[in-house]
């Protein structure tokens, strides 16, 4: 087996021991969308720009695990790696020099898809999923937005000093853009100071990408595209940051 | 015991077409504006085990992460094994098997797989270098539930799993019980054995006597000296004490120790004697005791030791390893009763 497939298997592993991870990324957005969903009722509401809000919020979490897994997950994993000479230990070894990178952005993919299914598993029958208006573009948006924030969560691990500064930082990136681009309010309610600063947000852009395009709200070709810029820009820098 | 500097191994194909292993000319490594390493000049022949000895921050471990490529240097010239360790760190990396100072494993990765993660296609039995460093009986124990000795010998056995050409080696028995690190020489000495060669950095100097063929001491990012620890223990602490009483000592027998060869000076205190001076006292003094037919029975020798000669060299004073074991050795007392002091 190569050097990245030993590594990703080994990290697979690790992180169904990581009771983080489990919490964190698999059960923290499955119980938040079922308080939030259940909250405003299952009438269409023009808040909700006239979609049943618990559909509006089912379409809105699969991007509430992409940031879990990116601001969160692995920022903290990263930096406890490096902190602790885990990655000189690789880099001595002689891993490859992108073998990391690519792992982490492997089990990073992996761990959404697998989480973002545990999401809709769970809400089919509590809430039913919402039928998907624009199929392809929900498809591009799902996977490169867990590209861009994958990649982000390893910049960020390469850049913080400690496990702790990560998980701190993680946390102040993860909540705001949490309540302001996904899980919290829809736009329509919030006032405009806040909805300005919340439109440019990645998560925002995100949420948009995947949730207009899903509900028939429109294509938010604009969100896509500034989803795909930050999945390119974040990409090249993680690889270059996390290189053994 | 490790081979001698330069003795090589005859026969084999890396003493053969690679007399020397490492070779470090000009290397110089500065963090900010603090230099670590500077114009450091280090060989490890093929075969040899080399240790790297010095007091903290003397720049023993940013010297090796340079030769291992894990550092790149500011300025000067590596050669690793014929390769580039900034250009070719790729191709040199997996030809080194390395225990490295402050690293860990992920806390969860469990022994046996921690063996199946670093193992390569050339990798020997893992199963027979777990059992070689007593670690069979955790290998589903997890990395963070072991102690530190285990933590150490599971390095050993991923520095040593993929048949590597060159081992560093830094600070490898910290943490380790008595029989432990007897264990881990031993893995070194048959792992020199089958052809490896050996980087040691250690604060150990027993452990650097037992292991290396030659030394290098460093001080400051400089070498200040180099040889096997015999003869630096020669030049820097050439001192022994020997101590015994005789409650009644045959006229005439304390002058002729106080005119040997070597001697220094002959103290008495009641019918305790002390005799001290160049190393080669000890035999002469030895054979005029039973010469005279005066054998004592408490006959006690404090000779100087490697780590006398890194006090003398670190000291930055002249004669600052014969210091070092006269007070290792307690002071003098008692009346001058011979020696050319």
């Amino acid at each position: 087996m190569s050097a990245v497939g030993r590594l990703v298997r080994a990290e697979l592993r690790l992180m169904t021991r990581d009771p983080l991870v489990l919490t964190f990324v698999f059960a923290f957005p499955v119980v938040t969308m079922l308080i939030i969903g259940g909250a405003f009722g299952t009438q269409p509401d023009p808040a909700f720009e006239n979609i049943n809000p618990s559909h509006w919020y089912v379409a809105s979490y699969l991007t509430v695990v992409i940031a879990a897994t990116g601001l969160v997950m692995l920022p903290v994993h990263l930096a406890s790696y490096r902190e602790r000479g885990v990655l000189r230990r690789f880099a001595a070894a002689g891993f490859p020099r992108w073998s990391f990178a690519v792992a982490q952005l492997a089990v990073g993919l992996l761990t959404t898809a697998v989480a973002c299914a545990l999401l809709l598993a769970v809400a089919t029958p509590v809430y039913g999923v919402p039928a998907v208006h624009d199929a392809w573009r929900v498809a591009v948006a799902v996977p490169l937005g867990a590209v861009a924030f994958v990649s982000l969560g390893v910049l960020l691990g390469s850049l913080l000093p400690s496990a702790r500064s990560a998980q701190a930082v993680g946390l102040l990136l993860f909540f705001p853009s949490f309540l302001l681009g996904a899980g919290g309010p829809p736009p329509h309610v919030m006032g405009s100071v806040v909805r300005q600063v919340a439109g440019p947000l990645p998560l925002t852009l995100l949420t948009n990408a995947v949730r207009a395009p899903w509900l028939g709200l429109g294509p938010a070709t604009g969100s896509l595209i500034g989803v795909a810029v930050l999945a390119v820009a974040a990409t090249a820098l993680a690889a270059r940051r996390a290189a053994l | 015991m490790g081979r001698r500097a330069g003795a090589g191994r005859p026969g084999t194909l890396v003493g053969m077409s690679e007399p020397q292993v490492v070779t470090v000319r000009g290397l110089r490594k500065a963090y900010g504006t603090r230099v670590v390493v500077d114009d450091l000049d280090l060989d490890v022949p093929a075969g040899d085990i080399v240790g790297l000895i010095g007091a903290n921050g003397a720049g023993k471990t940013t010297t090796v992460e340079c030769i291992q490529g894990l550092r790149k240097p500011d300025s000067g010239r590596l050669s690793v094994l014929g390769l580039d360790p900034v250009t070719q760190a790729a191709r040199l990396r997996p030809l080194v098997g390395s225990q490295l100072q402050e690293s860990a494993l992920p806390d969860r990765l469990r022994v046996a797989e921690a063996v199946e993660l670093f193992r390569t296609p050339r990798a020997r039995d893992g199963g027979e270098l777990l059992e070689r460093f007593g670690l069979t009986a955790r290998r589903r124990s997890a990395f963070a539930s072991l102690s530190g000795g285990e933590r150490q010998r599971l390095f050993l056995v991923l520095a040593l799993l993929n048949r590597p050409r060159l081992v560093i080696l830094d600070e490898l028995t910290q943490g380790l019980d008595p029989a432990a690190r007897r264990d881990v020489w031993a893995a070194v000495r048959q792992l020199n054995d089958e052809g490896a060669t050996v980087l040691l950095v250690t604060h150990e100097m027993d452990e650097a006597e037992a292991l290396c063929g030659r030394v290098v001491v460093m001080r400051a990012g400089h070498v200040i000296d180099a040889g096997a620890p015999a003869d630096l223990t020669e030049r820097h602490a050439s001192t022994a004490v020997i101590r015994f009483s005789l409650a009644d000592p045959p006229a005439g027998l304390l002058d002729e120790v106080g005119r040997l060869d070597g001697v220094r000076d002959v103290t008495r205190s009641g019918a305790r004697i002390t005799v001290r001076g160049h190393r080669r006292i000890i035999a002469y003094t030895g054979a005029a005791l039973v010469r005279w037919d005066a054998v004592p029975a408490d006959l006690s020798v404090w000779q100087p030791s490697l780590e006398d000669a890194l006090l003398g060299l670190l000291s930055e004073q002249p004669a600052g390893g014969d210091r070092a074991i006269a007070e290792r050795a307690g002071t003098a007392d008692g009346e001058l009763v011979g020696g050319r002091r």
